[in-house]
């Protein structure tokens, strides 16, 4: 029934899933799983395009990571337009953004970044060293494992300061 | 980002798994839009590590961080020339 539409109630927790969805990648949020927990009297007919109305409204404000004044904009003249949405949910729209814009935006970030990440750094400052492979005695060295990505990659890094510790070196023309 | 010691394993520092810094470079950049995110406006600290493995061989490693991640970093390094100075 077209009235279990407008309300506003369920409608928060239909942006979550969608947020969840659409932002954090949380697997398995079907559109029948959201249908069947959050407007159970609704035909699926009726709500599929009832779902890409909010799906698309909540990534409309997403990616324009609208401000407040944005959102009052957009939002209103969503309420005024043919097939848009009532002022009850409008209202339910405005509070969910206000509250999830930080954590949506932090996962849309990171849905850009496609560099190694940085996740964790670990240093130990040794007094002497000595390789294998070169007979010299270097002190002190620093030793350094950064963990990269997403899959834990770790690297590890050994630097020699030149002297007056400060660490080495873009001069080529100084052996480090 | 964890900066400090944790429970993983120590350091191991055979010449087979440390590579030696040679270079260190760094770009602050700021992706302005992405297919994800129209207004991204993210500002972020890319760096290019010149390193030479235990053969000699050179390789690049780059890597990206956020501002907090870079700024824990910077204070990692901060400290790490501290204490090389005590040594």
């Amino acid at each position: 029934m077209a009235g279990e539409l407008e309300g506003g109630k369920s409608l928060s927790g239909l942006l979550s899933g969608l947020a969840q969805d659409a932002f954090h990648g949380h697997p398995g949020i079907t559109e029948e799983l959201l249908r069947s927990q959050l407007y159970p009297e609704v035909s699926p007919e009726e709500f599929r395009p009832f779902l890409a109305k909010m799906r698309g409204i909540l990534k409309s404000i997403a990616s324009a990571d609208m401000d407040f004044n944005q959102l009052e904009a957009f939002l209103t003249a969503q309420t005024k337009k043919q097939g848009g949405v009532t002022t009850d949910q409008a209202a339910v729209i405005s509070k969910f953004w206000k509250s999830h814009k930080t954590k949506i935006r932090e996962s849309l970030v990171n849905q850009s970044r496609w560099e190694n990440g940085l996740r964790g750094l670990s240093w130990r400052v040794d007094g002497k060293s000595q390789s294998r492979y070169s007979g010299q005695i270097h002190t002190p060295v620093a030793i350094i494992e950064l963990e990269f990505g997403k899959h834990g990659q770790v690297f590890g890094i050994a630097f020699l300061p030149a002297q007056r510790g400060k660490p080495s070196c873009k001069d080529t023309s100084s052996s480090c | 980002m964890e900066g400090s010691a944790s429970e993983k394993p120590a350091l191991d520092a055979k010449s087979e798994v440390t590579n030696q810094l040679i270079d260190f470079q760094w770009k602050l950049g700021m992706a302005v839009s992405s297919d994800s995110c129209r207004s991204l406006k993210y500002p972020y600290v890319a760096v290019m590590l010149k390193v030479a493995d235990h053969s000699g061989q050179v390789k690049n490693k780059s890597f990206e961080m956020t501002i907090p991640q870079f700024q824990n970093f910077y204070r990692q390094f901060k400290e790490i020339a501290a204490v090389i100075e005590t040594v």
